[in-house]
């Protein structure tokens, strides 16, 4: 069973996609909002694994919503017709509907969501464990300009503080997400996540190679071949954690 | 056509010039009182012929290096180097040849460099004007030209403007309202079947705008009436419509899709921005001498009001293009009410 979330501003909208959804009982439609600060509180509260998302809406749209929360569910977007976002869509291969939604496209989008969940199964249960960490399973939606994406944490290889703002280091990409590396290392896992320095954070598994580096500290070299200075401080306790 | 006039206007100034100077030679011999020999008119025979022949030379030169179309500060130096060159070559001419012919001055008993000089600063005063001339009137061509091709393209501009306004209706309302529709059709079908009817005459009359520059406000207001409609069934209780229409306005002309075009604004930034919705309230009237249009909605302008996306920045233009400068747009913010107001004025043709 997949618990959903339908925001959408239209409450036709909304009914009609429930109507749509009966065909598929292994979804069941937990809640509604009407916009995105609804749609923020009943994600937190409910932690649902899919959210169906209406882009426009009054207030904050949908990537604006995106945005506020800390990890997202799996997103199947709906949109009546927005060029711009479709771009972004077309670009990344998010899943995204469009109104009035075929119910074909609506079967294919919810397969492939089924595909994704066999891949990855111990991410139901990583959910409840401890939900202020998140597991490296999780994905967080990051959007620079035009472009957007789902990033799965053990994807991102380093995490670089730029003023307020934290670039972050996945693939070829290197967008911008707003927010402070100190509250990013509160809610990553320090198992995987290790703050190199006051600049970086850096995913453990992707180091590439680590060298020796002036005043007793350490160099190291990121998949993506950035390489980052660990703080002497930091050396001592990097040592520990590789050395168990 | 264009080439043979020129050629002749150009020969035509040649000829009706350098006969001037022949003649005012006469003129001033006369007026000195020097005996109009037939060596005197020889001499002006053969000034003339050579400031021709000189000119014209000087003038295949202009035409070779394009001076014409380069600035002038470039070409100045040039040009007077070449004015120079021009009038030395003239007057050694002129030297050689009425010795050769013996058609000296008797009277002067300068010697050959003083002489040169001399008749270089004569046909230098000649050469002078007639650069002068030859630039003004290509000046003054090539800028009536540049005027008329503006107007043309000016035209042109205007032609495509309104077409591009005209043909201007959004997908995303399009989609939205089908969404909707679909929904009512298990909730409300006699609403649904309304619904359809509306968004076809939405639909209908986007494309007939085309063939039309105005329309009676009537037919546009109807338009306007199913837009709202069908907006309501999307937002519900979260848009209330009002409208405050002097029946007697329902005959003026109006350019088509002009109201609905404000009226889709109001719903896109004012009401689709609100979490709680809003109101959209559509007023015509007369005021003086105009038609005054009138939407209003709750809400707040943000900063870039002024011409800022393709809707207001159009109207106005489109407003401008049909009714002339008197014709208004304004759009502006009081308490939380957004009011975006047309003035067309009255009894007056469209601009043609």
């Amino acid at each position: 069973m997949i618990r959903a979330i339908i925001i959408d501003d239209e409450r036709l909208a909304r009914n009609e996609l429930k109507k749509l959804l009966m065909e598929f009982p292994e979804i069941e439609v937990i809640s509604e909002a009407a916009n995105a600060s609804e749609g923020v509180e009943q994600i937190e509260n409910l932690n649902p694994e899919l959210i169906f998302l209406d882009i426009q809406m009054p207030g904050k749209t949908g990537f604006d919503m995106l945005g506020e929360l800390d990890k997202t569910p799996h997103v199947i977007f709906t949109t009546a017709y927005d060029e711009y976002a479709l771009k972004a869509f077309d670009v990344n291969a998010l899943d995204y509907l469009v109104k009035p939604v075929e119910p074909k496209r609506l079967a294919d989008a919810i397969q492939k969501l089924h595909l994704q969940e066999e891949r990855e199964p111990n991410q139901a249960q990583n959910l409840n464990i401890n939900r202020s960490i998140l597991s490296e399973q999780d994905q967080v939606f990051v959007k620079d300009g035009e472009r957007c994406w789902f990033v799965k944490l053990s994807d991102i290889r380093l995490f670089e503080s730029v003023g307020n703002y934290a670039k972050v280091y996945f693939g070829p990409n290197k967008p911008l997400i707003l927010k402070s590396l100190n509250a990013l290392e509160e809610r990553l896992d320090e198992k995987t996540f290790f703050r190199a320095n006051r600049k970086h954070i850096v995913n453990l598994r992707l180091i590439d190679k680590v060298e020796p580096y002036f005043n007793g500290g350490l160099l190291l070299e990121m998949k993506g071949g950035e390489k980052i200075e660990v703080s002497r401080r930091q050396t001592v306790k990097f040592k520990e954690m590789m050395s168990l | 056509m264009t080439i043979f006039n020129r050629i002749s206007n150009y020969w035509l100034c040649q000829i009706a010039g350098w006969s001037f100077v022949g003649l005012s030679y006469v003129f001033f011999a006369y007026t000195f009182g020097r005996k109009l020999s037939s060596v005197l008119f020889m001499r002006i025979i053969l000034v003339v012929s050579i400031g021709i022949l000189i000119t014209h030379l000087l003038r295949w030169l202009i035409r070779q290096l394009n001076w014409l179309l380069q600035p002038i500060e470039k070409v100045l130096p040039k040009l007077l180097l070449a004015i120079i060159i021009a009038s030395l070559t003239c007057s050694l001419l002129f030297v050689q040849l009425s010795e050769f012919f013996n058609l000296s001055d008797a009277s002067s008993k300068l010697n050959f460099s003083s002489r040169l000089l001399a008749t270089t600063m004569d046909i230098g005063l000649f050469i002078v004007p007639w650069v002068l001339i030859y630039y003004f009137y290509h000046y003054i061509t090539k800028s009536r030209k540049q005027q008329l091709d503006t107007l043309k393209l000016e035209a042109l501009v205007k032609e495509l403007e309104l077409k591009t306004i005209k043909s201007h209706i959004n997908p995303h309302f399009i989609f939205n309202a089908l969404n909707s529709i679909r929904a009512l059709i298990d909730e409300n079908p006699p609403r649904a079947r309304n619904a359809i009817t509306e968004l076809s005459n939405i639909l209908r009359s986007s494309m007939q705008t085309e063939k039309s520059e105005t329309v009676p406000f009537e037919k546009e207001l109807d338009i306007v009436k199913d837009y709202l409609a069908l907006e309501h069934i999307r937002f519900e209780d979260r848009l209330q419509i009002e409208y405050q229409i002097d029946e007697d306005t329902l005959d003026q002309p109006v350019p088509p899709m002009m109201l609905q075009t404000l009226v889709e604004n109001a719903i896109k930034h004012g009401i689709g921005k609100q979490e709680k919705g809003g109101m959209v309230k559509v007023i015509s009237d007369f005021k003086g001498n105009y038609h005054e249009l009138i939407v209003q909605n709750s809400g707040f302008l943000n900063g870039h009001i002024n011409g800022d996306g393709f809707g207001l920045s159009s109207t106005k233009n489109r407003l401008h293009l049909l009714f002339g400068e008197k014709a208004n747009f304004e759009i502006t913010q009081y308490n939380n009410i957004v009011e975006a107001k047309v003035l067309i004025p009255i009894e007056q043709n469209k601009v043609t």
